[in-house]
């Protein structure tokens, strides 16, 4: 088998060539030391991003802030809608706006169940009129985070699911996974899967 | 000079069917324009009244049957509506007078039916196959031909010269006024009209209304008096029986489809677009299952509409088979413009569908299918209230703005809310962390940044008194905590997540 047949087979992974040329644009995270060890320099669009938590209160949701208001500030005219699914709490308005995210065009979703709240993310993701897409599940299977990626792929969003630390050791289709965790004193960030990047802590400070 | 003549009156077709035709807004409506015309500008002779031949005539009719509700069938007011298609057939603008005439302006209809004589001949004859009672008359000015139908005197008067002498002979209770006027002016041995028109104008005005007299002004054509032309209340209304009863939902929504499929047609050709649709299920015993939907914007696209109608079917659970269903369609509104889908009816395709994600294009589109099947309080947005207690600083939204919105400008870094940064998260209702700060501080937290003191709200009864910090847990995690001045316990109100 020459070596031309093994690269052309799709299940073979080029390290190289993923890192060098991200496909689609990213959203700088706002932290160099973060963006230095993401491929493309930031989150990447158009896939999933797994967030796990310890705790809430970590600095999490803040960690994409940043992103989330450059993906509102896009040149070409329209604001781009921001789903927020089943959060745990209010998210509180003029902590919002202090960062700059224009709050008429962020949409809470408050499902009954878990399943609504996948249908709905998935729903947000595949539509193509939100940047970003923000869930928050307690547990859900491998099946219907594949399909939560297939819809962040057709509809180009920035899809973020944050889930409980315990599901650490589960697979996940995932393209990029986080696991937040408290520290001795501060809060850790350790990326346990990047593709097409190297996991590994980030030195990271909550600000 | 002003410009004379009266104003063609547009129909409004997406005007609800107004049961009343007397105008309360500005347009559409037919204007009745005959005041004379006094010529100014040759000052050497005197002021000339120009008579302005009738622009206008008016068939009023009254049906003395419908004030009385034994005798009908229906209430009179949709007895009405439904004479006023009737009456359609002879004129465009008919318009109703409550609660039991017509007025139907039939000027431009006499050469239509060779005579005026035709005319009132086949009106009647319509009257006739409903075996009402009718009383009409015919008058250049709307109210006076009412107040000759309602007179019952079949006069026919087509010139507005003749209109005081016509109307003299009328009793005054025919203009059906206050009967707190009709009284004073029977005290004064008023009886006719004639003797009113009689009377000085400031008289008049004083000792009943001045809007006494706007109505005899009206009626002799001297003041026009717009009126609102009866529009038929226009909507999709379908139904389609099943030869065989319908157990899942997978066949129902199969069956909808042509359905839906010409209530968009109906829109289309209407340039038009519905807000709500109702979807009825008959079933054999049990009654009728009411399906109702609303849009977030209006909308004439089958996509939309079928998209939306098989999310609110995926969640139905059929209590009994289906024998066969009713689309009903909510007042249709016109069009926002620049919506139209000019593929909308092409393509065939159930819309865009790919691994079983319906990909919707729109963000109404969206909200309206998160709406359908989560709930409409599920899906809502927030808004930044101006306030310094922190859980009235904010405030849920349900009615979003969803059209396209252009941000305004560039802003840096948002806007500057507080002195202190305010968490992602805040709780619904605060929680009770410790009694003293020296529990707070065992507890492992350590205060990093604060004081900043809240003190507000004593004009509604909910003042708070407190001092936030935001505290470090020893392990990382950031709380949002105050602590309240009468009480000095600590509370936890938000994280900063």
């Amino acid at each position: 088998m020459a070596l031309a047949d093994i690269l052309a087979d799709a299940r073979v992974w080029k390290l190289k060539d993923a890192s060098a040329a991200p496909s689609r644009p990213v959203w700088s995270t706002g932290r160099s030391a973060l963006d230095a060890r993401l491929p493309g320099g930031g989150w990447p669009t158009a896939s999933l991003i797994e967030v796990l938590l310890e705790t809430t209160g970590l600095g999490e949701v803040q960690l994409f802030l940043p992103a989330l208001v450059k993906c509102q500030q896009r040149i070409d005219g329209e604001v781009p809608w921001l789903v927020w699914i089943a959060p745990p709490h209010e998210p509180y308005a003029p902590a919002l706006a202090e960062y700059g995210i224009e709050l008429s065009r962020l949409l809470v979703v408050r499902p009954a169940s878990a399943t609504e709240a996948l249908w709905a993310a998935e729903q947000a993701l595949s539509s193509g009129v939100c940047a970003a897409v923000l869930l928050w599940l307690q547990g859900t299977d491998d099946r219907w985070l594949r399909r939560l990626k297939l819809a962040a792929e057709a509809g180009g969003a920035l899809g973020v699911l944050f889930r409980p630390e315990r599901h650490r050791f589960e697979s996940s289709p995932a393209s990029l996974r986080l696991l937040m965790t408290q520290g001795e004193h501060e809060t850790q960030l350790e990326l346990v899967k990047v593709q097409g990047g190297r996991p590994g802590p980030v030195e990271f400070r909550a600000s | 000079m002003k410009s004379r003549g009266w104003k063609s009156a547009t129909a409004d077709l997406f005007a609800d069917g107004s049961t009343d035709g007397r105008l309360t807004e500005a347009l559409p409506a037919i204007v009745a324009e005959a005041r004379p015309a006094i010529l100014r500008g040759v000052p050497q002779l005197a002021p000339a009244v120009v008579r302005p031949r009738p622009k206008q005539l008016w068939y009023a009719v009254v049906f003395p049957d419908l004030m009385e509700p034994q005798r009908l069938a229906a209430p009179a007011a949709s007895t009405l509506q439904r004479l006023c298609l009737c009456a359609q057939q002879f004129t465009p603008l008919v318009s109703i007078e409550m609660p039991n005439a017509l007025l139907l302006e039939i000027k431009g209809s006499v050469k239509l039916f060779g005579s005026l004589a035709a005319l009132h001949a086949a009106i009647e004859a319509a009257w006739g196959r409903l075996s009402l009672r009718a009383h009409a008359a015919t008058a250049p000015t709307a109210l006076a031909a009412l107040w000759l139908a309602r007179a019952g005197k079949p006069a026919c008067i087509e010139d507005s010269g003749q209109l005081a002498g016509g109307l003299a002979e009328l009793p005054i209770a025919c203009t059906s006024w206050d009967p707190a006027w009709l009284q004073t002016l029977r005290a004064m041995g008023i009886t006719r009209i004639g003797e009113l028109l009689r009377l000085p104008r400031a008289g008049i005005s004083r000792r009943l209304s001045p809007a006494a007299v706007l109505d005899l002004d009206i009626a002799l054509a001297r003041q026009a008096a717009p009126r609102r032309a009866f529009v038929p209340r226009v909507r999709f209304r379908e139904r389609c029986d099943f030869e065989t009863e319908i157990e899942t939902v997978v066949y129902l929504q199969k069956a909808l489809e042509p359905l839906i499929e010409r209530c968009a047609q109906f829109l289309r050709e209407r340039q038009a677009g519905v807000q709500s649709l109702e979807l009825g299920l008959r079933h054999r015993v049990i009654p009728v299952t009411r399906v109702r939907l609303g849009l977030a914007t209006i909308t004439s696209e089958r996509r939309r509409l079928t998209d939306v109608l098989d999310e609110k079917l995926n969640r139905l659970e059929l209590a009994a088979p289906v024998r066969g269903m009713e689309l009903k369609s909510g007042s249709l509104q016109p069009l926002p413009a620049g919506s139209l889908d000019a593929f909308a009816g092409m393509g065939g395709g159930r819309g865009l569908r790919a691994g079983g994600v319906c990909a919707g294009n729109t963000a109404p589109q969206l909200v309206e299918r998160l709406r359908a099947r989560l709930g409409e309080q599920a899906v809502y947005g927030v808004v930044f209230v101006p306030e310094h207690r922190p859980e009235a600083a904010w405030r849920r939204v349900h009615e979003l703005r969803l059209t396209p919105a252009v941000r305004a400008g560039e802003r840096a870094g948002g806007m500057r809310v507080s002195e202190m940064r305010r968490p992602v998260w805040l709780l619904d209702e605060p929680v009770l962390l410790a009694a003293n700060l020296q529990h707070l501080c065992q507890e492992g937290s350590i205060l990093e940044q604060g004081p900043e003191r809240i003190e507000s709200g004593w004009w509604d009864g909910k003042d708070v008194a407190r001092d936030y910090y935001i505290a470090r847990q020893a392990r990382g995690a950031r709380w949002w905590v105050f602590q309240q001045r009468q009480t000095r316990c600590w509370y936890l109100h938000g994280m900063f997540a």
